[in-house]
This record gives C-alpha cells, structure tokens and sequence, in this order.
C-alpha cells in the first residue's frame, strides 16, 4: 500500500516535505495506525503519537486524506492511495505528525472544565435524574483529541482568542450539568465577541468529530442559553 | 444583552435572515403563481404606505445582515487593529450613504 506521509524535523529540515513509502500489510492490519507501526519499523525516523490503540485517547489524531480522524480507528480500506497522512491543521508541528496542543490546552483550562459547586458534598454522591444524566449524553463522551478544533476554519482565523469546539463543547457539558452550580459565570465567561461568538456553525468540528459528537449544536446551544437569560 | 459581546450581532444577524428570506420567498411564491408583474405596478405598489413599509424593512434586513456578515469578516481576517478600524469605518459609511438613499428613494416615491 502506498502512502505519502509529512515529514518535519525542525532540527533537520529547513522545511517541511512530503515522503513516499511503499509497505506491504498483513491481513491483520486494518487500521491506518497498523500501518503507521509497520511504517515505523521500516523507517523509525517518523514521529506520531498513540496509546490506546482503540479510540479512546485521542493521541493519534492526525490529518488522513485531506480530512482530521484518528489513525486507530480508521480503516486502511476506506483510504485511497496513496493515503496521505499529515499533522493536525493549524497546530504548530513539533515533528512529522507530531504537533503542539498548549494552545488547545490552555482554551480547554480556561472554561474550567470541573464541577464547581460550594455546597457540602452529601454522605454518598450527588444523585441525578436519568433525565438530568440525559442532558449529558453527547457532551461528555468528547476525547480531546483537537480533530474538530484543528479543523474549524474559525480557530484557523483566531487560534488564541476563539476557545474552539472542542473547548465550547465541554463547556457545554458542565452548563448543562445540574451537579454542577456555576452556570451563570461559565455563561459569563463565553459571553465574548471571539471567544464563542467567532464560531460561523461551518460544521466542519461535527463532519471530522470522530465520537461522531456534534460541537456545533453544543455551541450553538450555548449561544441560545445566553439569549434566553439576556431576554 | 452586553454591548459587543457579539451577541447583538449573532441575534441581528438572524432576525434579517428571516426577514430576508420571507421577502425572497414571497418575491419568488408573487412571480411563480401570479399574474406578470410591470414595471408600473411594481411603483405603484411601492407608493403605497404597506409597500414602502415592507421594503424599506427588507432593504434595513438586508444592510443589518450586510453590515455584520462584512463586519465578521473583517475581526477574522483584518488583525491589525488601526487598519481593522479603518476598514469598518469605511464599510459603516458605505452601508449607511447606501441605506439612507434607498430610504431617500422609497420615501420620495411614496410620500
């Protein structure tokens, strides 16, 4: 199979190039990550991250075919060849697929992404409704893997003051936890020309979300909550 | 509501969505099913009080939804802040001369 992977060694190369490779699969490599080990035993000067290896961690996120998906989880069958693979857009890269995420990081920390709540905790956990649990379906499940936040045109325009899907949809999943009591100033906080209001609904955070989550409802949700309570 | 904290903007910017898209839909439903519309009726139409209304308030839609999808485009891509000023200016003053001729034309026309 052949691919065509970015390569960037800042140490190495002035600039960054593309490199063609030809590896032969076994049948038990079906996923784009399998092929990214074999590659590596091949040639180990190539850089990516991963871990779990199941779509859980998000380590691998990366851009394949023109489009932001994680390696583990996406199969070798659906790719045209040559399948190209390269870092996540607009983060700047460390090494080959490997990229920066403090940006990403630091818009996560700042919506607070704890249950704030001042009263005493009771004797054993805070109950909820199945309904109120309900709320949180959707929302929770977000790996931080940065696929929607790389790929939103809005974060490409304003990287450091548009917070990104990403960090919008787990805002939202506190808002909308009854656990949780500070909605008013986390609603506060986004009520921000380019913090949430940037956000164009393109839906391109909801096409390449690989939970198959959908950012741009939960933002625009966000945006509906702060209209009803300026009512 | 806080002033610019865009959500005057988000909330003008649908408002003359709707607007703009009931006046086209009614302009497309008049011209698929009515009778051939002249040139005279259409300015006899406007010189009524409910014509002239309704188009001054589309033409208000349309540069409210003109006014913030430029504005948009310029906190986007215009990151220089005196050059961000500059460009806005300009654009506030186009749309408003562009607005209050329009309103000049139809106001004219009607009264």
């Amino acid at each position: 199979m052949r691919f065509r992977i970015y390569r960037f060694d800042p140490d190495r190369h002035a600039k960054p190039q593309w490199q063609d490779y030809e590896v032969r699969l076994a049948a038990s490599d079906v996923m784009v990550l399998d092929a990214l080990v074999v590659l590596k035993a091949q040639d180990d000067s190539i850089a990516f991250r991963r871990s779990c290896r199941e779509g859980v961690c998000g380590s691998d996120a990366m851009n394949i075919n023109g489009l932001n998906a994680l390696a583990c989880i996406t199969r070798l069958a659906d790719l045209s060849e040559p399948v190209t693979l390269a870092p996540l857009p607009s983060f700047p890269v460390i090494r080959d697929l490997v990229v920066d995420m403090t940006q990403f990081f630091a818009h996560y920390h700042a919506i607070k992404p704890y249950m704030m709540n001042d009263e005493p905790p009771p004797e054993r956990e805070r109950l909820q409704s199945p309904e109120e649990r309900d709320r949180l379906n959707g929302l929770y499940e977000c790996i931080l893997c940065a696929c929607c936040t790389s790929f939103c045109p809005s974060s490409w325009w304003n990287p450091t003051k548009f917070l990104g899907p990403a960090a919008l949809l787990q805002a939202q999943r506190f808002i909308v936890d009854n656990r949780d009591h500070a909605a008013p100033q986390r609603l506060e906080f986004l009520d921000d020309v380019y913090k949430l209001y940037r956000c164009r609904t393109i839906m391109n955070c909801t096409q390449v979300c690989p939970k198959g989550l959908n950012p741009a409802q939960a933002i625009e949700r966000i945006k509906i909550e702060l209209l009803r309570r300026s009512a | 509501m806080r002033i610019f904290s865009g959500q005057r903007a988000f909330v003008l910017q649908r408002i003359s969505a709707l607007v703009l898209l009931a006046c086209i839909a009614g302009i497309a439903l008049r011209l698929a099913i009515g009778p051939q519309v002249t040139f005279t009726q259409w300015r006899t139409w406007i010189a009524q009080p409910l014509g002239a209304s309704a188009l001054l308030l589309v033409a208000a839609a349309l540069f409210i939804h003109a006014w913030v999808g430029t504005r948009d485009v310029v906190l986007d891509y215009v990151q220089p802040l005196a050059l961000r000023l500059t460009v806005l200016t300009i654009v506030a003053t186009g749309l408003t001369v562009l607005a209050a001729w329009t309103g000049f034309i139809v106001l004219t026309h009607a009264l």
